[in-house]
């Protein structure tokens, strides 16, 4: 080994490295590909990191390709396991040469073992509850006429709109900095961040929209007759019951809206039918 | 052609980036997209009851692994902007907006085939990229990505500015329609509502928690008896949806 080699300083990542890093993860899907995923996207996010960690054309050539293997999971939550590299990789360089391709399995064993669990929670809390949950939020607001008719009815996306990005842009930051600031130990912490919670906590919530908007959509009954606002939500009511029953057995909601439309259609040359509920688009002209 | 069909072209082709490749800060769902075009074409009340109709009708469509849901920006986009057309035109809404989205459904499949052609084609430039990132060329490996986004900018933007002249076309049967028809997709309007609380309740409610959806039924129509306003029963249930969170998140974790 030369003196030269002894003396060098391992270079550090600055806070405009990261910064870049964090903001070129939001590009991490741009390559979405079918044969390694988010790859590309990986190998992305970290090539600014890899620049200043490793001036050497040959060894930043080789790092950036090391990148590129087969990496898929959540585009929010990948964040841990980006600040988690990061960091990894600027330990790597201060590390003896001997030892730094030991390092670089480890890197490769954080990336493959995080990228699974962290892609089911994400798709569970982001997917499957936080996005639904704004939805929900929104669409009973609009189907109870909060902000409708009137110029306030902007209010109503923005909401949606802000609500969920509050959660989005939270767990991309906290993911980014908790992952470089425990490297290899935020697997361990991740347990800590009460997802599962949030997300049982956040379903039962959306359940209470959903009920609150079952009884909205008939609503404009009520101030006619009593006995025909309950005739209707008992009949819509079962409606629900059978297309819950349809979209379980994995009928899309593509082909059950045609099957509805059909419905419709045969109701209409049903002649002795009263007119159905209007109030929600008496605003509409 | 329709009125503001470059504006609203040019408006889903830039959403189309938001809906996976850039951000995804959601811009792209049917919420915000039925919005905007609404407040293009001037119908905002229709762009929101489109998009709240189609949010919801979709709700549980979930991008999990390789499976790629349904354009729901073409489809909430363009059935706003045929339903706005439609209005402007002296049809009903209600009927107007159930015979746009049902037009909008191909569209946005063969918008969501297109998607997955071109992800099949962004294997290439993944192995673009890998040629030039091991040969040092990092200026060539960085531009793959803009590049790409470029690619599907274009995508979104063909896309929209096609389903829309389809749909403008579809538009013209709907003046040849009999009133019983109409009056069928107008008893739809409400059906489909019912399918939109379905999707959320298959999405949402298991064995386990399915009493708190009738106790959350039976507390609304308490309220609705009692005349109490619509945004009071929405602030009730987001107050007990907060602390029924509070009282979870504080159990900690359990699996």
């Amino acid at each position: 080994m030369t003196p030269t080699a002894e003396e060098k300083v391992p270079p550090r990542l600055s806070f405009l490295d990261l910064l870049q890093c964090f903001l070129r993860s939001f590009f991490l899907q741009a390559v979405w590909n079918v044969e390694r995923y988010l790859n590309y996207g990986f190998a992305f996010v970290l090539a600014p990191a890899l620049k200043r960690l490793y001036p050497v054309r040959e060894e930043r050539a080789q790092a950036l390709t090391r990148h590129l293997e087969y990496f898929n999971t959540h585009p929010y939550m990948a964040s841990f396991v980006l600040g988690a590299v990061l960091r990894m990789e600027e330990e790597k360089q201060t590390l003896p040469r001997p030892k730094q391709k030991q390092k670089e399995d480890e890197i490769n064993a954080l990336k493959v073992g995080m990228m699974g669990p962290i892609a089911a929670m994400g798709d569970n809390l982001f997917w499957a509850t936080v996005r639904p949950y704004c939805g929900l939020l929104a669409i009973t607001l609009v189907l109870s006429q909060a902000f409708t008719p009137g110029s306030r009815a902007w209010i109503i996306p923005v909401l949606f709109l802000a609500v969920f990005n509050v959660a989005h842009l939270g767990v991309r930051g906290l993911g980014f900095l908790q992952g470089y600031r425990q490297g290899d130990q935020v697997v361990l912490a991740l347990r800590k961040y009460g997802f599962q919670a949030a997300i049982r906590g956040l379903k039962l919530a959306s359940i209470l929209l959903v009920g609150v908007l079952i009884v909205f959509v008939n609503m404009g009954e009520l101030d006619r007759e009593v006995g025909l606002f309950i005739l209707k939500l008992s009949f819509f009511s079962a409606l629900v019951g059978l297309f819950t029953f349809a979209l379980h057995r994995k009928i899309a909601p593509g082909q059950l809206y045609y099957a509805v439309v059909l419905i419709g259609l045969i109701l209409a040359y049903w002649p002795e039918l009263s007119t159905p509920p209007t109030h929600l688009l008496e605003g509409v002209k | 052609m329709m009125e503001h069909w470059l504006a609203i072209t040019l408006l889903l082709g830039f959403l189309s980036l938001d809906a996976t490749a850039a951000g995804q800060f959601m811009l792209s769902r049917p919420i915000a997209v039925g919005a905007l075009v609404g407040l293009l074409t001037g119908h905002p009340e229709v762009g929101l009851l489109v998009g709240a109709l189609v949010e919801l009708i979709w709700i549980g469509e979930v991008p999990v692994g390789s499976h790629l849901p349904a354009d729901l920006l073409i489809l909430a986009g363009i059935a706003t902007a045929l339903a706005a057309e439609l209005v402007r035109g002296g049809a009903p809404p209600e009927a107007a907006m159930t015979f746009a989205i049902g037009t909008a459904i191909p569209l946005a499949i063969l918008s969501t085939e297109l998607e997955g052609l071109l992800r099949r084609l962004h294997v290439r430039w993944a192995h673009f990229a890998q040629r030039m990132a091991g040969s040092g060329h990092f200026g060539t490996f960085d531009g793959v990505n803009t590049l790409v986004l470029l690619g599907l900018f274009l995508k979104g933007l063909l896309t929209a500015a096609a389903s829309l002249f389809i749909a403008h076309l579809a538009g013209r049967l709907f003046h040849l329609l009999p009133d019983r028809v109409v009056d069928g997709l107008y008893y739809a309007h409400w059906l489909l509502l019912a399918l939109g609380c379905s999707a959320a309740i298959d999405l949402m409610v298991e064995k386990k928690t399915s009493p708190f959806l009738v106790l959350s039924i039976v507390t609304a129509l308490t309220a609705a008896f009692f005349q109490i306003p619509g945004v009071w029963m929405v602030s009730g249930a987001l107050l007990a949806g907060f602390i029924l969170t509070l009282i979870y998140a504080g159990k900690g974790e359990t699996a």
